[in-house]
């Protein structure tokens, strides 16, 4: 275990937490709020504690994937506890494990929430709290990687820990520029979001929390009622921008080159569509026998069914209200997901994809014993590794779900309401259905089942793996042992 | 807020480059170092896998031949291809398949005999930037080694009018126990020592430096003098007279014909009774064996103990490790080791092999000097390129073709960094070696000797 490395990228991730810490201040003085003041310290004290760590340079800077992984898991971890700082010391969440709650949900884009009010937060925090999703979406290492000259070709190790999908790839040769392309791609959609809702009529800070939110697929909002009181045409872009952002980000590395046909023709992004197009039309038709108003319940709909797929978790509707049949459909959605490679959670539809291609490949196996077929995606084959870690993540998903349901069926609380928290935390969704329903919250939780639910939102955000790696007894051991001994010295 | 990096990266090169085995790997690690965009196109997934975890590169699987492949990996915009696979043929194609499609220098490695003597005709007629191959290179350095046998390394310069020779200092040695500054007055000037290591630690001698035994230095000496040198400084200078060849592969083949050509006897042991077949008829004049060149029995029966070099050339590294500290115990003989494959620098660095050879760092090296040359805006700035020391040490030689911020100034005015040493300067065939006084001119070549890497124009030597 190269400690000196782990200790280096944590230090840079404060440092840059710090940095960003920076807007939700600026927010506060434009508003001409005490709270920034807490904001401001807090960045402080960050920028120095991340100087300090940063100060020495590793001099072995060659890392491997258990170390990516460590790094990422740790990383979050504490971005989370000093992110969740502001909300305690200004005394907004007074619980500290409140307060780490909502950061954690916000930087794991899922947006449960413990507040029963958001109207009476000051301004800073409402920005942060947003601002948290924008930056969790994308990954704050990779945003690391971006803009920090780390040496050597490690660093890939990193952003594979990071990056959602079965297989992760880079757009260019440079990993640099990979990230820099990445956020690039983010930064420019999110603008145009902001300014589109602007025009629309829409106060420039709700604008630029909800496009936030939207961009990370989040779900923070900034009422009591989340987008339900904006406009007809507000709720339509909104759905059209999460439906954008719940899209591989290669599809837009692809049409900014001009390479339409490998665009159109990626096999994940049409599953992506199908899934939206059938469950929209299923809903709709079931929503109609009960209310007879097409165009209110189609754009409702929508908004629900793009809202819950992308794991971004904003409501127009108390779907809870729903007959069952949505309500199930809408639960489904919460496992699909978006696509690998956006900004979205949940199980991904790349994974479906390619479970559904071996369960039929396995089918094909009983009625031709002898037949050998490879399964492709996108006319190449998938690599025997990426099939088996697919399965894998499959079976680890359901262990970790299954235990953590027991964990909070503890709380006393009805089955719908501990199956769709754990269902909405660890696909980073956000609402569930009963007593996580939109209209709720996850207040009424003890400390035990948050702590379960706050591992979950990082599990499901950084996909399971990483995590457990941290977790693991012998990678402890090694962190332990290495940063007590000094290295042999060749 | 970040340590902003003082000097503003260098855009790299785009580079393509196909196969991944000993030679592709090299090159990655580095090409990889010194900041080029690189894509590496392989068939097997978990050699491209290995080294996406350990560098920053981006890999297509696939046929490199194929012009989908090449399309997928970018050769549209690419601006070196180089074609590093196990087949010749494949090679070449991938290179043919690249001139067309893309705008790029391409770059084949070539080995078979057959293809090797018409090298020249086929990089002209394919439009190559250039051919690269790893044995008959080993073989031309082993061959150099060989008509210096005292010393561990020799590498040429200048069109072979300076040596660098890497020798070891031994206890008896005149040079132990003298400075640098001495050397001129007790030797004679047109010598100096570039690089010296002791004890692990890389000094780049400037100034006075006392020299100790165990020490190995690098020194260059003109070829006019080195006799002289040589003799003065108690080196033999008779070239082997025989050498005794262990494995009869190609590397065997390229360096019996030169060692031929200059009539030394060669002998070469061969297990296989074809290829021994086949190298009577491509060897009249040497000797060919067929046994097993790792029996001891058989060893002794040739005469090992009184051969005056001996080198084992088989295909299995270990086994040429285990031959070369063999040969060791049982005579005096000069041992080139040649290590094709095997990483463990540092732990064969320290055994006592003689001389060593890496192929496939030979031609990475001499890639990566057209990589930098090409990738400097001043055209073809440089002329050769050697490691030394394991990489550590560079040794570069520039070629100076306009004015600059080094030209006309006596070196000793020149703000140049530490642990870089102007060695020797070429000016029409005349070869300085320099002192303060001196200074570079327009027209000359010049080399370099420094720890840092990465120099891309002579102007990089100023701090």
């Amino acid at each position: 275990m190269n400690g000196s490395i782990v200790r280096y990228i944590l230090g840079q991730v404060i440092k840059i937490e710090g940095i960003l810490l920076l807007l939700p201040t600026l927010t506060g003085y434009i508003y001409h709020e005490r709270v920034a003041n807490y904001y401001l310290i807090i960045a402080g004290v960050s920028l120095i504690l991340g100087g300090l760590l940063t100060l020495k340079k590793p001099s072995n800077s060659v890392f491997y994937l258990k170390e990516g992984c460590v790094i990422t898991s740790l990383s979050w971890i504490f971005l989370s506890i000093v992110g969740c700082l502001p909300f305690y010391i200004s005394r907004e969440i007074p619980n500290f494990v409140d307060a780490l709650f909502e950061t954690i949900s916000g930087f794991t884009t899922t947006g449960a929430s413990i507040l029963y009010e958001v109207e009476n937060l000051s301004r800073s925090t409402l920005m942060w709290r947003s601002f948290t999703h924008w930056i969790g979406g994308m990954g704050v290492l990779v945003f690391l990687l971006a803009i920090v000259p780390l040496s050597g070709g490690s660093n890939f190790n990193l952003m594979r820990a990071e990056s959602p999908g079965p297989s992760v790839g880079k757009l260019v040769p440079r990993l640099k520029n990979t990230a820099q392309l990445l956020y690039m791609i983010y930064f420019i959609m999110t603008i145009i979001e902001i300014l589109i809702l602007v025009l629309s009529g829409m106060p420039v800070f709700d604008s630029i929390t909800l496009s936030f939110g939207t961009a990370g697929t989040g779900g923070f909002g900034v009422r009591n009622d989340s987008i339900a009181s904006y406009t007809a045409f507000q709720q339509w872009v909104i759905t059209i921008f999460m439906l954008l952002f719940g899209v591989n980000f290669n599809l837009y590395y692809l049409l900014l080159f001009k390479e339409f046909k490998r665009a159109f023709s990626m096999e994940e992004v049409k599953a992506y569509l199908g899934i939206v197009i059938v469950a929209t039309v299923s809903i709709v038709i079931s929503l109609n026998r009960y209310i007879p108003a097409f165009a209110d319940n189609l754009r409702i709909t929508m908004f629900q069914v793009a809202s819950i797929l992308t794991t971004t978790g904003y409501s127009t509707a108390d779907f809870d209200t729903w007959p069952t049949f949505c309500k199930l459909v809408i639960v489904l959605l919460m496992f699909s997901g978006g696509c690998a490679g956006s900004t979205a959670g949940g199980i991904k539809v790349s994974r479906f994809v390619i479970g559904v291609k071996t369960v039929s490949k396995e089918l094909t196996g009983y009625i031709h014993p002898r037949s050998v077929k490879k399964i492709q995606m996108d006319e190449k084959p998938i690599d025997h590794e990426v099939l088996r870690s697919t399965n894998v993540y499959f079976l680890t998903y359901t262990m970790i779900f299954v235990i953590s349901m027991l964990i909070i069926a503890l709380d006393k609380e009805d089955i719908v309401t501990c199956f769709t928290a754990i269902a909405a935390t660890l696909n980073n969704v956000g609402p569930g259905l009963a007593m996580v329903g939109p209209s709720k919250n996850f207040a009424h939780f003890s400390d035990l089942s948050k702590l379960v639910m706050m591992i979950d939102m990082l599990a499901g955000r950084l996909e399971l793996f990483p995590l457990l790696i941290m977790l693991n007894p012998t990678v402890w051991k090694e962190i332990i042992t290495t940063s007590g001994h000094k290295k042999k010295k060749l | 807020m970040f340590r902003s990096k003082k000097k503003v990266e260098k855009k790299g090169l785009k580079i393509i480059i196909v196969g991944c085995g000993k030679v592709g790997s090299t090159l990655v690690e580095q090409l990889s170092k010194e900041g080029h965009e690189i894509t590496i196109i392989d068939r097997n997934s978990s050699r491209l896998q290995n080294l996406t975890n350990l560098y920053d590169v981006m890999a297509v699987e696939g046929n490199g031949a194929s012009f989908s492949v090449q399309l997928e990996a970018g050769i549209e915009d690419a601006d070196l291809f180089i074609a590093v696979t196990s087949a010749d043929e494949l090679n070449l194609l991938c290179c043919i398949v690249a001139k067309r499609v893309g705008n790029c220098s391409a770059i084949a490695r070539v080995r078979t005999p057959d293809y090797n003597k018409e090298a020249n005709y086929l990089r002209e007629q394919l439009g190559l930037a250039m051919i690269i191959n790893p044995d008959y290179e080993a073989a031309k350095q082993i061959s150099d080694i060989l008509c210096l046998p005292d010393a561990l390394e020799v590498n040429a310069f200048a069109h072979g009018q300076v040596e660098l020779v890497k020798f070891k200092i031994g206890e008896k040695h005149v040079l132990n126990g003298i400075t640098t500054s001495e050397i001129v007055n007790k030797i004679g000037s047109g010598l100096l020592i570039c690089a010296l290591e002791r004890e692990g630690e890389i000094y780049i001698p400037r100034g006075d430096f006392l020299l100790k035994s165990d020490d190995i230095i690098y020194f260059v000496v003109t070829r006019k003098n080195s006799k002289d040198f040589f003799d003065k400084i108690n080196i033999k200078t008779n070239r082997v007279k025989n050498t005794l060849i262990i494995g009869g592969g190609r590397s065997a083949y390229y360096l019996s014909l030169s060692l031929l050509r200059m009539g030394v006897n060669v002998e070469i042991i061969e297990n296989n009774k074809e290829r021994c077949e086949e190298l009577s008829i491509l060897l009249p004049k040497a000797i060919i064996i067929n046994a097993d060149g790792t029996d001891e029995g058989v060893l002794r029966e040739e005469g090992i103990e009184r051969a005056e070099s001996v080198i084992p050339l088989t295909g299995i590294d270990e086994e040429n490790i285990l031959l070369s500290l063999y040969t060791r115990q049982v005579s005096d003989a000069k041992i080139i080791t040649k290590i094709n494959r095997i990483n463990f620098k540092d732990v064969i660095s320290k055994m006592d092999l003689g001389s060593i050879i890496y192929p496939r760092y030979i031609v990475a090296e001499e890639i990566i000097a057209y990589v930098r040359a090409k990738s400097n805006s001043k055209s073809n700035s440089i002329e050769t390129m050697y490691n030394l020391f394991d990489q550590q040490v560079e040794a570069i030689e520039f070629i100076i073709d306009t004015k600059s911020a080094v030209t006309d100034i006596p070196l000793k005015d020149l703000k140049i960094k530490m642990d870089v040493l102007v060695s020797f300067i070429n000016r029409s065939g005349n070869i300085i070696i320099p002192n303060g006084n001196d200074s570079i001119q327009v027209g000359d070549t010049v080399m370099v000797v420094t720890k840092q890497s990465g120099f891309h124009s002579i102007v990089d030597i100023l701090e």
